[in-house]
């Protein structure tokens, strides 16, 4: 969480998903209102919402959520004190509910906005907690994910759906943009390198990276420059994108 | 059969050789395994993987044979973010959750059982 405004880090190219995400981080929280921001994967989210946490200039935390996190994971990270433990047993135990009701108090007393990144991977009952926190204490929020997460809030989260002021989509970088990405990101390639990534996987940084590092590799295995035969070769690693070549 | 082995026999043999190479099998599952595969084995051990294209291979094949080589400690450090990245990129389901879990929980220097009901 960060009360003051922090220097822009050096190391992040401003594209306009990161601008885009900025922005409605800054409108939630100006707004109290709850936003998703959707694209698909690879887009650069996480690196949006890992440069909006450190550049936004008012009271805010991230979740970054896992296959694997609970409702007990959100109740512990926004309930509990950084550094204190969540007691489950002896003499001073916390029951969920506990832990709720100070987070709601914590919130009304001192409010943040709330970005969830990843929150297409959320499970149904977290949801209602996220839900829960909206009603108790207009908790502003900021939910991040890919195109799952839509489709899950328009079938099992009626009530949440409605609740969402601004439901944001992102379009994939353009061709300009995406090359300036990947150069940002130390990748040099030829115009017919670039033209095959761009056809196999569009404006997706992430998916472009996770090709041109297995091109690579094929390549330093055989001894030689990344060239076009590297990336035809890597495909095969990746069934989704095999039918354009 | 075991399970382990005709799984392991399905995949791809560069993939099979690497695992073998990294020491994934008990000893009976090894000799199974080279029982039953020994020409396309031997063939395909002289081929390395990278890091990379051995997770690559990995999270593209069977998420079942991926948990079992998470779980045995086969895939660490960097290889378990990498898994991670790719596995995003292929599409969803239960099985392919449930590795992805496993290796959450392996980043987290976590194992056991992963299973989620909700």
């Amino acid at each position: 969480m960060s009360a003051e405004t922090v220097e822009a880090p050096g190391n992040v190219l401003i594209n306009p998903v990161i601008k885009n995400l900025t922005a409605l981080a800054a409108r939630a929280w100006a707004k109290r209102w709850m936003i998703t921001f959707t694209a698909p994967t690879g887009i650069g989210k996480t690196t949006a919402v890992d440069y909006a946490a450190r550049i936004l200039p008012f009271d805010h935390r991230v979740i970054q959520c896992k296959q694997i996190t609970t409702r007990y994971t959100l109740l512990r990270d926004l309930g509990l004190a950084p550094g204190e433990k969540w007691t489950n047993h002896g003499r001073n135990w916390m029951r969920a509910s506990d832990l709720y009701d100070r987070a709601v108090e914590r919130i009304r007393e001192r409010p943040y906005l709330l970005m969830v990144d990843e929150a297409d991977r959320l499970s149904m009952d977290c949801f209602e907690i996220v839900r829960d926190f909206w009603d108790d204490a207009r908790l502003p929020m900021l939910l991040v994910g890919n195109e799952v997460l839509t489709e899950k809030l328009n079938r099992q989260h009626e009530r949440l759906f409605r609740r969402i002021r601004v439901r944001f989509d992102q379009r994939p970088l353009r061709e300009a943009d995406q090359r300036k990405v990947l150069e940002f990101m130390g990748y040099q390639m030829t115009d017919e390198e670039f033209a095959l990534l761009w056809k196999l996987v569009g404006g997706s940084p992430g998916f472009a990276e996770a090709l041109l590092e297995n091109a690579n590799e094929i390549a330093a295995s055989k001894g030689v420059k990344r060239g076009i035969e590297a990336l035809e070769g890597a495909v095969r690693y990746f069934p989704t994108c095999r039918k354009v070549v | 059969m075991r399970e382990i082995v005709r799984r392991t026999i399905c995949a791809p043999s560069e993939l099979t050789a690497e695992l073998l190479r990294r020491g994934m099998f008990q000893p009976e599952e090894k000799a199974e395994l080279l029982r039953s595969d020994a020409e396309r084995s031997r063939e395909s051990l002289s081929r390395r993987l990278r890091p990379i294209q051995f997770v690559a291979l990995l999270a593209r094949g069977d998420a079942q044979l991926a948990t079992r080589a998470v779980l045995r400690d086969v895939v660490r450090g960097p290889e378990l973010h990498w898994l991670d990245r790719f596995l995003r990129f292929q599409k969803q389901n239960s099985k392919r959750d449930e590795l992805i879990r496993t290796v959450e929980r392996a980043m987290e220097g976590r194992k056991g059982n992963v299973r989620r009901n909700s």
